[in-house]
């Protein structure tokens, strides 16, 4: 049980954490609009997590916890912890790091350290919907920019506003959902997979966790995201914010671990290549990508590496 | 209330408000020059107080969170402007209650001329704001007030050009006219400015 404690609490700060920094993702826009408090924005938060990880949680935590490697305790040990490690580090040094890929790159390369079975199919798909996750994001802003473009050129600008008001509030709500059924999912499915947590007691917990990751440190932060992306504009922060909740919605549905955030850039480079590409800020694009890269293999480096310094000792 | 509907209709009623008592003080004005009506120039500096209470109940509504920022930013510009056209009104009124001797008829003529106009721009004003609002067109009417503002210019040019083959008495009598037909040809200018705010609120959610 004393050993349980260990991947326990580094879920409960994976949760923490996601809390803190990823509650931008969903209500960021709205909250630095104006259209709904922060207290309010956070406790619609919980709501919608705990609900995403009840109804559709099970779907991620499956492929993470079960079909990705075969999990013992010291997998579990070493992969969370330095997970946690990482993502904590990567929020305190605001580096750009997704959960997903952390978690992910920990388990398989603990997994491959000591010797347990690797599925590699499965680590195939998961690479391939990080892959096209962001580019479905990409065109799906595409085409829900023209659409709205299309439709809000015939209304009064004040009927616009009123319908963009509530748009906005409807994908952070489908956002908050994800980050309960993808991103809570992720951190717990290798503790509920390995039966430490049921996944309703699973879902309680990260639920718990990461509302309150959002109620004590995620304020800044999303003011920062909401001001900074509504003052670029508001259209484009919707399209590329909606068309990425859609798409990890639906790798959700498929079981598969994709970060919103990602999908999010995706969707802002969609609206950025329609209004020409020298809107996008490739610098910027390359530094994401290369974290993109460099996460999920610094993970498994570290990994590798701390099983094969504690392997004599346990 | 989470959609926030109620705020933003407060803010369109009182927009409307500000806008209809900028239209009465340029009829008040309008007449108390074309009459030497006293009673309706300072009817003027009455409206121009309502003005003020209203552009700061619109203040705060959208400081309240009203509208998302990028209709923001320009809605408070938009009620700033309409207030600064109610504060010229008022420095005419004033000016013309504080000059020294009574205009000439011809030189009256002239400013009542340009004070009808004025009243014209204010109509057209509500009417592009109308516009605005229901989606119908906004270009013809932002450019009648464009045309007439350029009306405006080129009898205040006439006027000057008129002016100066008068004699002055003294230079504070020049200076208070010359004043009271600097403010009175901002009027017009002020009005197209907001005409101009209306345009790009039109195109902030495009």
């Amino acid at each position: 049980m004393l050993e349980s404690l260990i991947p326990l609490i580094s879920c409960v700060l994976i949760a923490f954490s996601i809390g803190s920094n990823d509650t931008s993702n969903a209500f960021g826009i709205s909250v630095g609009a104006g259209i709904i408090t922060f207290r309010k924005a956070i406790y619609l938060l919980g709501v919608l997590v705990f609900i995403g990880a009840v109804l559709q949680g099970r779907n991620v935590m499956r492929t993470v916890g079960k079909e990705l490697v075969v999990l013992n305790l010291k997998i579990l040990c070493v992969s969370l912890l330095v997970s946690a490690f990482v993502i904590i580090f990567a929020n305190w040094k605001r580096l750009p790091v997704s959960s997903h890929q952390a978690i992910i790159g920990s388990l398989v390369g603990s997994g491959f350290a000591f010797g347990s079975v690797v599925r590699f199919d499965t680590l195939l798909k998961i690479v391939e919907s990080w892959v096209i996750s962001p580019i479905g994001s990409l065109f799906l802003a595409i085409v829900v920019y023209r659409v709205m473009e299309d439709i809000f050129h015939r209304l009064p600008v004040f009927k616009v506003e009123r319908i963009l008001r509530m748009l906005l509030i409807l994908n952070g709500i489908i956002i908050a959902y994800n980050t309960g059924a993808n991103e809570l999912a992720t951190a717990l499915g290798p503790i509920v997979c390995y039966g430490i947590l049921t996944p309703l007691q699973a879902a309680i917990i990260g639920t718990v966790m990461l509302w309150l990751g959002a109620f004590m440190l995620s304020e800044r932060v999303v003011e920062t995201v909401g001001k900074g992306i509504t003052s670029l504009d508001a259209f484009s922060g919707f399209s590329a914010q909606f068309s990425a909740g859609i798409s990890v919605l639906i790798f959700t549905t498929l079981g598969m671990p994709v970060s919103t955030t990602y999908c999010i850039i995706g969707g802002i480079i969609g609206v950025g290549m329609l209004k020409g590409v020298e809107t996008i800020r490739f610098h910027l694009l390359r530094k994401i990508m290369l974290s993109w890269v460099v996460t999920p293999i610094l993970t498994f480096g570290i990994c590798c590496l701390v099983a094969k310094v504690i392997s004599p000792y346990i | 209330m989470i959609f926030g509907s109620r705020r933003e209709k407060e803010v369109i009623k009182l927009i409307k408000e500000h806008l209809n008592t900028v239209l009465q003080a340029c009829e008040k004005f309008k007449t108390g020059i074309e009459r030497d009506d006293e009673k309706a120039l300072k009817d003027v500096c009455e409206l121009e107080k309502i003005g003020d209470t209203i552009r700061r109940d619109i203040a705060l509504k959208l400081y309240e969170g009203a509208f998302i920022p990028a209709v923001r930013a320009n809605l408070y510009r938009f009620s700033e402007v309409v207030d600064e056209v109610l504060d010229t009104l008022e420095d005419c009124a004033i000016e013309y209650l504080n000059l020294p001797e009574k205009l000439d008829e011809d030189v009256k003529a002239y400013c009542v001329t340009i004070a009808e106009i004025n009243l014209k721009m204010s109509r057209d004003l509500v009417l592009a704001f109308e516009s605005l609002e229901k989606k119908a067109d906004l270009k013809d009417v932002t450019l009648k007030i464009r045309t007439r503002e350029e009306m405006i210019d080129k009898i205040t040019h006439d006027l000057y050009r008129h002016l100066m083959q008068k004699d002055v008495d003294s230079f504070w009598k020049g200076k208070a006219i010359s004043d009271f037909i600097v403010s009175l040809v901002n009027v017009s200018d002020l009005i197209e400015d907001a005409g101009d705010i209306i345009q790009i609120l039109n195109v902030s959610m495009r």
